[in-house]
C-alpha cells in the first residue's frame, strides 16, 4: 500500500506543479503568440524581454519596498505589472524604431524571404540585451523573495495519513495571476475595438488599410502588449525561479515549443500549448535525470515542428 | 557575380597572396596572446565560410550551425582522450561526422519552411548542449602529449598553428569557390531567388541542399575540431551556444553573404574587436563581446543588410560610369510573322478529366484537352477562371484530385517539377523573379544544366537559347540592366535552354505596350515555325487571336468552348463569359 | 469629387496603368471596364495607396491624396470594397461591420447605417454573429458592401462585385449598388469585366484596356461601340 501512496502522491504533486507551472508558461506563450499571431513575426528577443520583466520586477519590489507596504501576496503581483507596463514602452521603441525597417514593404525589395531579417534582427537585439544585463544586473543569481516562495499550502491527505499535495504558495498565487491575464486579454481581443482592430489587421492587412486601420501602427501595439505579457510572465516566475541575465534562454525554447504545439496564429492555441509544455516538463522529472528535463523540452518542440508544424489548435500558417 | 565562364586565375592570386601575407605577419608576430588570436580569426572565417556555403548561397538561413562546431570539437576531443587517435586523424573523422549530422539534420528539416526551419535549426545544437552536459561531459581538456607532441598536434611555438589554420582557411577558401563558381553555386542561387521556377526549370533542389549542408557540416566540424586543439578545452557551452552559431552568422553578414571574400573580412575585423574588448574590459564588463556582435547584427540589418562589403562595392560602383545601355536591338527578322506553321502532329500531351478544388472552391473542373505537337494552343478565360492552377497542376506543383495528365505517353502524376521538365515541358512564370546581380547568360544558365552534364556545352546551350529569342547581345550584361520586354525574352530564354518539347507560357504578354506585344509576339511565332509546341495562357485577347492557332476557353474551371480564333471569339457562350449576360442580350438585337 | 491626371503605375517591373486621366463628379455613378489584366485593380489601390504611382495626380475634393498615407484616406470618405471581397473571415458579420466603421463619421452615425445595411441585405442581420469565413460567395460581398457601406462614405468604390458569383446574383447585387446610389446620393466608382451591367446604370464609363484608356464617353455611346467588344476578345 506504501509504494502505492508513494507513487499516487508523486505523480499528483507532479500534476499540480504542471499545472501551476503551465499557467506561467502559457502567460509567456500567450505574449509571444500574440506578437506572431498579429504581425508574423518572430522574435528571438522574446526570452530577453521575460528577463528583463524580471529584473524590473526586483528593481519595483525592492525599489519601492512592494513586500512591506502591499505585503506578500499583491506585492509581487504589483512589481510585475509595473514590469508590464515598463517593457510595454520598451516594445513599443524596439518595433517603431528597428522592426519596422525590417519589415513591410521595404523588405520586398531584397533578395530572398521577407521574415529572415526580422529572424536576424531579432537575434541581435537578443545578444544585446542578454549580455547588456550581464553587465548592468552582475551575474549573480536573484529571486523576488517573498516568505510565499519557500512555504506551501498542504491539500489532502486524502489516504489516511498519507498522500497530500503540496502547493507552492508564490506558484500558487502566480497561477491565479496568470490565468487572470490571460482572460482579460481573451476579452480584450475579443471585445474591445483596439482588439477588433488587432484581429482584422491580423486576418487581412491590405483589406484593413481599406478600412482606414493604420496596420502599423496595430502592429506596434501588439508588439509591444506581447513583450508586456511575457514580461509580467517573468515577473511571475521570479519570485520562485532564481534568475539571471542569461536565464531567457531557458524560457525560449519552451515559449516557442508552447507557441508552434498551439498552433502559430492562435492566441488560445499557445495558452493550452504553454500548458501542456509545462506538464509534460514536469511529467519528465518523474522519469527522465535532471539535465535531460531541458533536453526532453526540445526534442519534443523538434517533434512537433517536423511532424505537426500546424500545432494541435493552428491554421497552418506556413508560406512557402 | 559567378559564372562557370569565369576564369579561376584571379581569386586563386588573391587567396595565395592573402595566405602570405597573413603566413607574414603571423611569423613575425612574438606575443602569444596575438598568435592565438590570429589563429581564431582564421578558424572563426572558416566557420564563417562554413555558414556561407549553406546559408549564404542557399538563403536557408541556418542558426544552428553551432551543432556541427561542436560535434567537431567533440569528436576530436574525445577520440583523442578515449581511443589516443591523434587529431591528425580525428579532424578528418570529424569532418565525416560532420557530414553525416548534415544529413541527418537537413534531410527531415528541409521539408519546413521559413521560420519553421529557422526555429528547428535553432533548437538542435541547444537539445545537443544538453545532451552533452547530460552524458557528462561539462569540461572536457585535451591531455598534453609529451612523448610525440607533433604526431598529436600540439606545439610549443604557436605559430606552427596560426600556419595549419591557415592551411584550413584555404582549403574552405578552394571548397567555397568551387561551390560558388560551378553550376552547384548556380543552382543554390536559383533556388534561393525563386525556389518554383528553380524547380521548374530542372532543378533538384532537395538534392543541391542535403549537398549543401553536407560540405557545410564538414567544414563546419573542421573548425570546431581544431578549435579545440588549439584551446586545449571543451565545453558543451562554448562550442554548442547561441553565440557560437551567432558568431558564424555574423562575420558572414557583415562581410557579404554569399561572397567569397565576405567571411574572412568579416572575420578580420570583428574577432579581434571583440576579443579585445573582451580582454581590456571583460573583467570590468563582462557579455561586452555579446554586446558588440548583437551590435554589429542590428546595425548590418539595419543599414546594410546585404553585408559592408557589398554596399562598399555598390557605393563605388555607382561612382564609376554606369554601364552604357545597349543600342535597341530590333526583334528578330520578321520572318515569322508570315511563316507557315507545319500542320500539328500527333498527340504530345494530353489532359483528362482533370479536377482540383481548394476547400470549397472549384479551381478547375474536369478538365480534359490534347496538346499536339508543333501546335500553338492559347488557354484562355476570364478572371478566376483557374488558367494558372491548369499550369500548376500539369508542371507538378500542385496535385490534381481527379484526372490525369500524359506526356507522350508517360503518366505525369505525382512527379516533382523538376522531373517533369527534364521530361521536356518548360515553364515560364508569370511573376518574373531574374537574378539581379548576374549576366543574362547565367540567368538563363540554370536552364540548360538540364539538358548538358558539361558545364561547357550547358553555356553553349545557354547562349543558343538567348539567341533563339534575340538577346544574343545582351548575354554579358547584368539582368538589373534589362527591359522589361528583354526581361520577359529572357524568361523565355531561360525556359528554352532546357531543350523542351513543349513551352508553358504564363502570361508572357501581360504588362506590355503594344510594340514590345509585337516584337515578342514575333519571338514567340518564330519559335513555334521552328517546331516548339507552345501552352500560352494570355489575357491579351489582341495578341492571342494573332498567336495561337487554336483555343480552350475556361470560365469556372471547367472547358467553355474550344476551337479556331475566328469561331470561338464568335461563340455566343464564349462573349457572354467575358461581356456579360446582357451584353450578348444587346447584341442580339 | 476625384480627379485622376496622368496616372502612371507600375507593379513589379510591368507597366501597369499608363497615362491615365479619370474623373468622377459628385454624385454621379462612373464605371470602368475593361478585361483582365486590364489595370483596374491597380487602379484602386493607387486610390487607396497602397500601390504607390510612378507619375500623376490625384485629388479629392481638391485635396492632393498623394500626399496622405494609405490608412488616412478612408477617413477622408472613400470606402474601397476591393475585389475578391476580403472579408475578415476570422471576424464575425457584425465585426466586420464595425471595422467599416473606423472613421469618425462612420462611428458617429453607426446605429442609423447598421439599419440602413440590414435593410439592404437582411441575410446579414441573420448571420450577424458568425463568422465571416463561413458566408456564402455572395453573402461575402454583400457584407463587404456593408462594410463600404458602415464609414458613411462619400465615394464609394467597388471592385468587381459581381466576380465569381452566379448571374441571378450577380444582378441582385447590382441592383443594390443601383438603389444605394439613388437613395443615399453616394457617388459610385465601379469597376467591372461585365459590360453590359455596368455601363447599363453609370452615367459615364471608361474602358482600360493594358493599363491605358481606350475608350470613354456617355453609357449609351459606349454600349453601341464595336471597340469595346474587341477590347475584350480581340475581333
Amino acid at each position: 500500500m506504501n509504494d502505492f501512496a508513494v507513487v499516487l502522491e508523486n505523480v499528483l504533486q507532479v500534476l499540480t506543479a504542471g499545472l501551476l507551472v503551465g499557467s506561467i508558461y502559457a502567460l509567456m506563450c500567450v505574449g509571444l503568440g500574440l506578437i506572431f499571431g498579429v504581425m508574423r513575426v518572430i522574435n528571438f528577443a522574446q526570452g530577453e524581454f521575460l528577463m528583463l520583466g524580471m529584473y524590473a520586477t526586483l528593481y519595483a519590489f525592492t525599489g519601492l519596498n512592494l513586500g512591506v507596504m502591499l505585503g506578500s501576496y499583491i506585492g509581487p503581483i504589483v512589481g510585475a505589472l509595473i514590469a508590464g507596463v515598463v517593457l510595454y514602452f520598451a516594445g513599443l521603441l524596439m518595433h517603431r524604431y528597428l522592426l519596422t525597417r525590417v519589415t513591410g514593404i521595404r523588405v520586398v525589395g531584397s533578395e530572398g524571404e521577407g521574415h529572415y531579417p526580422q529572424l536576424i534582427l531579432t537575434l541581435g537585439v537578443s545578444l544585446i540585451l542578454a549580455n547588456a544585463g550581464l553587465i548592468f544586473f552582475g551575474s549573480m543569481p536573484q529571486t523576488v523573495r517573498t516568505p510565499l516562495s519557500t512555504t506551501a499550502w498542504e491539500i489532502g491527505p486524502f489516504i489516511g495519513d498519507h498522500v497530500s499535495v503540496f502547493l507552492n504558495k508564490a506558484r500558487s498565487v502566480a497561477f491565479l495571476v496568470s490565468v487572470a491575464i490571460a482572460v482579460a486579454l481573451y476579452r480584450f481581443i475579443g471585445r474591445t475595438r483596439i482588439g477588433k482592430t488587432l484581429r482584422a489587421a491580423a486576418d487581412n492587412p491590405e483589406a484593413a488599410t481599406y478600412m482606414g486601420i493604420d496596420v502599423d501602427r496595430a502592429h506596434s501595439i501588439a508588439f509591444a502588449l506581447g513583450c508586456a505579457i511575457t514580461a509580467v510572465a517573468g515577473g511571475l516566475v521570479a519570485t520562485y525561479y532564481p534568475f539571471q541575465p542569461y536565464v531567457g534562454l531557458d524560457f525560449v525554447i519552451i515559449m516557442y515549443a508552447g507557441v508552434v504545439l498551439g498552433g502559430m496564429g492562435s492566441i488560445v492555441g499557445a495558452f493550452w500549448g504553454g500548458l501542456t509544455i509545462g506538464l509534460v516538463q514536469q511529467l519528465s522529472t518523474l522519469v527522465l535525470p535532471v539535465q535531460l528535463q531541458n533536453a526532453a523540452i526540445f526534442v519534443v518542440f523538434l517533434l512537433i515542428v517536423l511532424i505537426r508544424p500546424e500545432g494541435l489548435l493552428g491554421r497552418n500558417v506556413e508560406r512557402t | 557575380m559567378s559564372g562557370l565562364r569565369h576564369g579561376w586565375g584571379k581569386p586563386l592570386a588573391g587567396i595565395a597572396a592573402f595566405a602570405a601575407a597573413y603566413l607574414v605577419v603571423g611569423l613575425l608576430v612574438q606575443n602569444q596572446y596575438y598568435q592565438l588570436m590570429l589563429t581564431l580569426v582564421l578558424v572563426w572565417a572558416v566557420m564563417g565560410l562554413s555558414w556561407n556555403v549553406f546559408s549564404g548561397y542557399s538563403g536557408l538561413i541556418s542558426f544552428g550551425h553551432a551543432s556541427f562546431f561542436g560535434l567537431g570539437a567533440y569528436t576530436v576531443t574525445l577520440l583523442l582522450v578515449k581511443f589516443d587517435i591523434t587529431p591528425w586523424i580525428g579532424i578528418p573523422i570529424g569532418m565525416v561526422v560532420g557530414v553525416i549530422a548534415g544529413v541527418v539534420i537537413g534531410y527531415p528539416t528541409f521539408r519546413l519552411r521559413g521560420h519553421y526551419f529557422a526555429l528547428a535549426m535553432l533548437a538542435y545544437p541547444l537539445a545537443l548542449l544538453y545532451i552533452f552536459e547530460w552524458l557528462g561531459y561539462q569540461e572536457v581538456s585535451l591531455p598534453m602529449k609529451r612523448e610525440a607532441p607533433a604526431a598529436f598536434m600540439q606545439f610549443a611555438d604557436h605559430r606552427v598553428y596560426v600556419a595549419l589554420a591557415l592551411g584550413l582557411l584555404v582549403l574552405a577558401m578552394l571548397a567555397s569557390l568551387w561551390v560558388e563558381r560551378s553550376r552547384f553555386g548556380l543552382s543554390l542561387n536559383a533556388l534561393k531567388q525563386n525556389e518554383a521556377a528553380a524547380e521548374a526549370a530542372g532543378i533538384d533542389t532537395l538534392a543541391w541542399k542535403l549537398k549543401a549542408i553536407m560540405i557545410s557540416g564538414a567544414m563546419a566540424a573542421a573548425a570546431g575540431g581544431f578549435y579545440a586543439v588549439v584551446l586545449l578545452i571543451v565545453t558543451p557551452v562554448t562550442v554548442f551556444g547561441m553565440l557560437t552559431s551567432a558568431q558564424a552568422l555574423i562575420v558572414t553578414l557583415f562581410g557579404g553573404v554569399a561572397t567569397l571574400w565576405g567571411p574572412v573580412i568579416g572575420s578580420l575585423i570583428l574577432i579581434p574587436l571583440a576579443e579585445i574588448l573582451h580582454a581590456e574590459l571583460g573583467h570590468r564588463i563582462p557579455g561586452i563581446q555579446g554586446v558588440v556582435f548583437g551590435l554589429a547584427i542590428v546595425l548590418v540589418m539595419v543599414l546594410a543588410p546585404e553585408g559592408v562589403l557589398p554596399r562598399i562595392r555598390d557605393r563605388l560602383a555607382r561612382r564609376s560610369k554606369p554601364l552604357a545601355a545597349a543600342p535597341q536591338v530590333d526583334g528578330p527578322v520578321a520572318i515569322a510573322a508570315a511563316a507557315r506553321r507545319a500542320p500539328a502532329g500527333e498527340v504530345l500531351l494530353r489532359v483528362s478529366n482533370l479536377s482540383r478544388a481548394f476547400g470549397g472552391l472549384r479551381a478547375v473542373q474536369d478538365v480534359s484537352f490534347e496538346v499536339r505537337k508543333g501546335e500553338v494552343l492559347g488557354i484562355i478565360g476570364p478572371n478566376g477562371a483557374g488558367k494558372t492552377t491548369l499550369f500548376n497542376l500539369l508542371n507538378g506543383f500542385i496535385r490534381p484530385d481527379a484526372g490525369e495528365v500524359t506526356f507522350e505517353g508517360e503518366r505525369l502524376l505525382g512527379l516533382k517539377p523538376n522531373r517533369i521538365c527534364r521530361l521536356g515541358i518548360g515553364r515560364t512564370f508569370q511573376i518574373m523573379r531574374p537574378f539581379p546581380r548576374m549576366t543574362v547568360l547565367d540567368n538563363v544558365l540554370v536552364g540548360a544544366f538540364v539538358s548538358e552534364r558539361d558545364d561547357d556545352r550547358a553555356v553553349a546551350a545557354a547562349r543558343q537559347a538567348l539567341a533563339r529569342v534575340g538577346l544574343a547581345a545582351r548575354a554579358d550584361s547584368l539582368a538589373s540592366s534589362l527591359t522589361t520586354v528583354e526581361l520577359r525574352e529572357m524568361e523565355l530564354a531561360r525556359a528554352l535552354a532546357s531543350r523542351p518539347k513543349v513551352a508553358l507560357l504564363d502570361e508572357t504578354l501581360a504588362g506590355l505596350g503594344s510594340q514590345e506585344i509585337d516584337r515578342l509576339l514575333a519571338t514567340i511565332n518564330s519559335l513555334a515555325s521552328e517546331g516548339l509546341t507552345i501552352v500560352i495562357i494570355e489575357h491579351t485577347m489582341q495578341a492571342m487571336v494573332r498567336l495561337a492557332d487554336r483555343f480552350v476557353v475556361l470560365d469556372h474551371g471547367a472547358v467553355l468552348a474550344r476551337g479556331k480564333p475566328d469561331e470561338v471569339t464568335r461563340d455566343p457562350k464564349v462573349i457572354e463569359a467575358y461581356l456579360g449576360k446582357k451584353w450578348m442580350a444587346n447584341a442580339q438585337h | 469629387m476625384l480627379s485622376i491626371e496622368g496616372l502612371n503605375v507600375a507593379y513589379g517591373g510591368l507597366k501597369a496603368l499608363v497615362d491615365v486621366s479619370i474623373s468622377v463628379g459628385e454624385g454621379k455613378f462612373v464605371a470602368i471596364v475593361g478585361p483582365n489584366g486590364a489595370g483596374k485593380t491597380t487602379l484602386f489601390k493607387a486610390i487607396s495607396g497602397v500601390v504607390p504611382p510612378l507619375a500623376g495626380r490625384i485629388t479629392f475634393d481638391g485635396q492632393d491624396l498623394l500626399a496622405l498615407p494609405a490608412a488616412r484616406r478612408a477617413h477622408l470618405g472613400i470606402a474601397h470594397v476591393p475585389e475578391g471581397r476580403q472579408v475578415f473571415k476570422t471576424l464575425t458579420v457584425l465585426e466586420n461591420l464595425e471595422m467599416g466603421a473606423v472613421p469618425e463619421r462612420g462611428r458617429a452615425e453607426w446605429a442609423r447605417n447598421l439599419e440602413q445595411i440590414f435593410t439592404l441585405f437582411p441575410v446579414l442581420n441573420e448571420r450577424r454573429d458568425q463568422p465571416a469565413g463561413t458566408l456564402s460567395g455572395g453573402e461575402q460581398q454583400m457584407l463587404a458592401i456593408g462594410r463600404g457601406l458602415a464609414s458613411s462614405p462619400r465615394l464609394l468604390m467597388l471592385d468587381e462585385p459581381s466576380m465569381g458569383l452566379a448571374p441571378v446574383l450577380a444582378d441582385q447585387i447590382f441592383g443594390r449598388i443601383e438603389e444605394i446610389h439613388r437613395q443615399a446620393g453616394v457617388t459610385v466608382l465601379l469597376v467591372e469585366q461585365r459590360v453590359a451591367e455596368a455601363l447599363g446604370s453609370c452615367d459615364y464609363g471608361y474602358v482600360l484596356e493594358s493599363g491605358r484608356l481606350v475608350l470613354e464617353g456617355r453609357h449609351e455611346t459606349l454600349l453601341a461601340d464595336e471597340r469595346v467588344k474587341r477590347a475584350y476578345l480581340g475581333m
